[in-house]
């Protein structure tokens, strides 16, 4: 709808450095790697029970960050926006779980 | 058949505007049936449901069906044209976010054919609300109508957003941008994070009703105040969305009509995000009665009172531009000017509630009734008429007629004082909201009696902007380019209305105020930033319409437990997705000669 | 205008990113994600509120096995990997990998979706339905929307497939597959919250 060309060059053959995997497979084993963490402190059965929620939630948010900024490419340049947009939804969705939580145990 | 097709943001605009302005009267005459009633002690103009279903109806159409979509109309015709874009990033959401509003706004009101009207008020609380008080379809209507036209809204939300950062002009940097586009801009984002809680409640409010979920039962482990929680985060929100526009057209039409620059930009800019950001944490404002204890309410109180900061700071801006101006007052300056006294009554009775012992009294009489209608309709629909005014010639060719202007505006402000200043009295003297009659000998009776006189009034100036419209669509289209003569932002650069593609070449931005700027150094168009060539447009569909209808009939079959027409009903909206992705539509051109002749929308 | 140049056989490097159309459904799409995070957030804070809320139906510790849900866990993040490859391939223009890749991730998802439908199934047989309790109504509601999200991913990127196959790869189908890309690597980000909150802490009382 405008007169606007693609952005990319029209160099023809040009050589891109496309990504390998491997960036992406290191995310895959730590994505992993936390799960199984959160999963054994649950089985496991013996840790104090607060202690154990601090696991799984920091393990949840860790993974998060790692699937958010490899395989959503949040790391990479001209994603402002979408951290933007992102944040913005974690912001108020902090609100929302601190009312929960502190309704249950105010 | 081509207002069934388009994807024009313009045409989009008119939509909304017609839609929009056909539930204002909806809930126009919804409010003058409610002030009948209340016109004197134990009238029974209305019985006791009806009245019931009156304040709801008219609360929900106001708000949803109306103020939101006169919103839209505004942000459609203007914003794409004031950053020197063609259309919106994604014209086809635009025309599908219309019609399922307007299917939603539709299935809202068929429920008073069916005579099953929805009667809990806008807010729907539970368990009142819930299957077991209501056990009749009325809240459904609420529930799924709702629902449909909040999915038009969010997709409005992201359209607007991503128009806005991927499509200004060349040279228009965000702190380039007018303060309307600023505030659609923010409200936009409060849209997109408050409209899904908002999807979440009714969800489970439908769950609850119509498939015996238990989020709200309190008997099997459910919690009433949950809905209150819910739907706050969204209510509060929905409020600075309904104002920060009309913030932005006052800002517009001041600096326009004082001839002058808007006093403040940045600082300006500053505070609509802060409110925007505040406005997300205050909520429970509306729930200090429920039980929350006294250290979240006096968070929220705090929270709630230091919004009057930012706001503060555009009133002061505000006067700032007009002071030393060369003032014109035009009916849409008029309306400007009428805005902010009024919007700042309604903010300071706002301070007053936000103290959460103070409102213990207040809570539930009409002291709250006058504080909201002061912000909503004194700010809101003030903004609305000025923003109209401003932009009519620019949507429609014409200039509505000045006189008639100005009469709508004397005799709308005047009523609307009459009608609610009086309410803060009677709040005052102990009169609770949302009863349908009282009893003699309070001191009410003489404080409803004019507030009724002044709703009428109200009317009176509603039906002079009617008459005004139709008046002015006889005339013929003879609007000059920049019919004010001091238009300040891009959409003056070119013809009223605009052709289909808005702008032949897009605009090269300088500065702020870009056609000011271009017009104080002699110019008499904006530069170009490309060359004249074939213009890409999108092309129409049928589908967003056919979509919407499908929405609706699967709406009334979950209301009434009809599989057949939930099936049918997904499978046209699905099959229309599925037609949309599959089959590609790569618009049309507009050549250069066509674009000599000019195109018109 | 962008399908034009196909036929010179000429594909950008990153072809999503090549139009303007594609840069704006990039951004639309991450824009509706921060709304999709919002209304995830209140389904999962309902969800927080009401847990206890078990009344008579069976209590997570007792409903909930971990093994089931480490192997649908297992499945869906296999799944967002897969979907990582085909668009690197995508990125290489190498079409009939990346049909490959998605193809994997589609059955992935499906298998995913019926470990969910047999799971729930056995939960109904234990006297854990949707009517039962606010905590059942809520778990259901939570999980299920996620699981529906699910099922709309696998049937949009099987649609997909069946595009490319027919219009092959160009700038106007690449930001398609990008997209749902980005939606399926998201819904395997709620997961992570829906397995950790719903199930993990269930199971921890």
């Amino acid at each position: 709808m405008t007169n606007e060309h693609a952005a990319s060059g029209h160099e023809p053959k040009q050589r891109h450095r496309t990504e390998g995997p491997q960036k992406h497979i290191v995310a895959f084993v730590l994505s992993l790697a936390l799960t199984v963490i959160a999963f054994a402190a649950v089985s496991a059965g013996e840790i104090n029970t607060t202690f154990t929620y601090i696991i799984l939630v920091g393990m949840a948010i860790l993974q998060v960050f790692v699937q958010m900024a490899f395989w959503m490419h949040l790391k990479d340049r001209g994603h402002l926006f979408p951290i933007i947009a992102i944040l913005g939804g974690v912001f108020v969705v902090f609100l929302l779980v601190i009312m929960a939580v502190y309704w249950l145990w105010w | 058949m081509d207002w069934l097709t388009t994807v024009d943001h313009k045409k989009i605009g008119i939509l909304y505007l017609l839609a929009g302005g056909l539930f204002f009267i909806v809930g126009g005459l919804e409010a003058i049936l409610i002030r009948i009633q209340l016109i004197k002690p134990q009238n029974n103009f209305v019985g006791a449901d009806t009245f019931n279903e009156l304040i709801t109806m008219h609360g929900t159409t106001m708000i949803f069906l109306a103020a939101m979509p006169l919103l839209f109309a505004l942000m459609n015709a203007v914003v794409p044209l004031q950053i020197g874009a063609r259309d919106v990033a994604f014209p086809f959401l635009n025309s599908l976010g219309f019609w399922t509003f307007f299917f939603g706004g539709v299935m809202l009101n068929v429920s008073w054919f069916t005579g099953h009207v929805p009667d809990a008020g806008w807010t729907s609380y539970v368990p009142l609300a819930g299957p077991t008080y209501s056990s009749n379809h009325g809240i459904d209507y609420y529930v799924i109508g709702l629902q449909i036209a909040g999915i038009g809204t969010l997709l409005g939300g992201i359209n607007f957003m991503a128009t806005i950062i991927n499509m200004r002009a060349p040279g228009m940097t965000f702190m380039r941008m007018p303060m309307f586009t600023w505030t659609i801009f923010v409200t936009s984002v409060l849209i997109v994070f408050a409209f899904p809680a908002l999807t979440v409640g009714l969800v489970a409010l439908m769950f609850d009703r119509l498939f015996a979920a238990n989020f709200f039962e309190p008997g099997n482990g459910g919690n009433t105040v949950l809905w209150e929680h819910i739907f706050w985060v969204f209510g509060h929100p929905e409020v600075y969305i309904l104002i920060l526009p009309a913030f932005g057209v006052i800002s517009e039409v001041v600096s326009t009509f004082a001839r002058k620059r808007l006093f403040g930009y940045s600082s300006m800019v500053f505070a609509t995000f802060l409110i925007a950001f505040l406005g997300f944490m205050v909520w429970a404002h509306h729930m200090f009665t429920t039980g929350l204890g006294p250290t979240a309410n006096a968070l929220f109180s705090i929270a709630t009172m230091l919004i009057a900061v930012p706001t503060g700071v555009k009133i002061f801006n505000w006067l700032f531009t007009l002071w030393g101006g060369s003032i014109r007052f035009t009916a849409a300056s008029l309306f400007a000017i009428g805005f902010i006294p009024t919007f700042v009554m309604g903010g300071v009775t706002g301070v007053m509630l936000a103290s959460a012992p103070a409102d213990f009294q207040y809570h539930d009489t009409y002291f709250v009734v006058a504080h909201f209608h002061y912000v909503i309709v004194g700010g809101l629909i003030m903004g609305i008429f000025a923003g109209l005014h401003y932009w009519w010639p620019k949507m429609f060719g014409r200039m509505l007629n000045e006189t008639l202007g100005k009469l709508t505006f004397w005799t709308f402000i005047i009523g609307f004082h009459m009608t609610f200043f009086v309410q803060h009295f009677l709040g005052l003297l102990g009169m609770p909201r949302r009863v349908w009659t009282y009893l003699p000998g309070q001191g009410f009776d003489t404080l409803n009696l004019i507030s009724t006189i002044g709703a009428f009034l109200m009317g009176v100036g509603t039906i002079c902007f009617l008459i005004n419209v139709v008046a002015t669509s006889v005339k013929p289209r003879n609007a000059a380019d920049d019919p004010w003569e001091d238009g300040r932002s891009l959409e003056w650069s070119i013809p009223s209305p605009p052709p289909e593609y808005n702008f032949k070449q897009t605009p090269l931005v300088r500065g702020y105020d870009a056609w000011w700027k271009e017009k104080m150094e002699g110019n008499r168009e904006m530069t170009p930033a490309e060359p004249v060539g074939p213009i890409h447009m999108p092309s129409p569909s049928i589908l967003p319409l056919v979509m919407s209808i499908g929405l609706f009939i699967a709406g009334f079959g979950f209301m009434y437990h009809r599989m057949y027409l939930i099936v049918i009903g997904l499978v046209i909206t699905f099959g229309c997705m599925f037609l949309r992705s599959v089959i590609d539509d790569h618009g049309f051109h507009i050549e250069p000669e066509e674009q000599e002749r000019g195109v018109h929308a | 205008m962008s399908a034009h140049e196909q036929a010179e056989g000429y594909l950008p490097h990153e072809p999503e990113k090549a139009t303007l159309e594609g840069r704006n459904k990039i951004l639309g799409f991450w824009i509706f994600l921060g709304a999709e995070t919002v209304l995830f957030g209140t389904l999962f804070s309902a969800f927080i509120a009401l847990r206890h809320n078990v009344m008579d139906g069976p209590t997570p510790a007792h409903l909930f096995e971990l093994p089931m849900v480490f192997a649908a866990t297992m499945i869906l993040l296999t799944s967002s990997l897969t979907s990582v490859f085909a668009v690197q391939a995508m990125h290489r223009h190498k079409v009939g990998q990346m049909i490959g890749w998605l193809i994997v991730t589609v059955v992935l998802g499906l298998g995913f979706l019926g470990l969910e439908i047999t799971e729930f199934n056995n939960y109904a047989n234990e006297g854990h339905r949707f009517s039962t309790s606010a905590f059942s109504s809520s778990f259901y509601t939570l999980v299920g929307f996620h699981g529906g999200h699910v099922a709309f991913g696998v049937l949009w990127i099987s649609l997909l497939i069946a595009q490319i196959f027919k219009k092959g790869l160009t700038t106007v189908t690449a930001p398609k597959i990008y997209v749902s890309a980005i939606y399926w690597h998201f819904i395997d980000v709620v997961w992570v919250f829906i397995f950790t909150v719903v199930y993990l802490m269930g199971k921890v009382g």
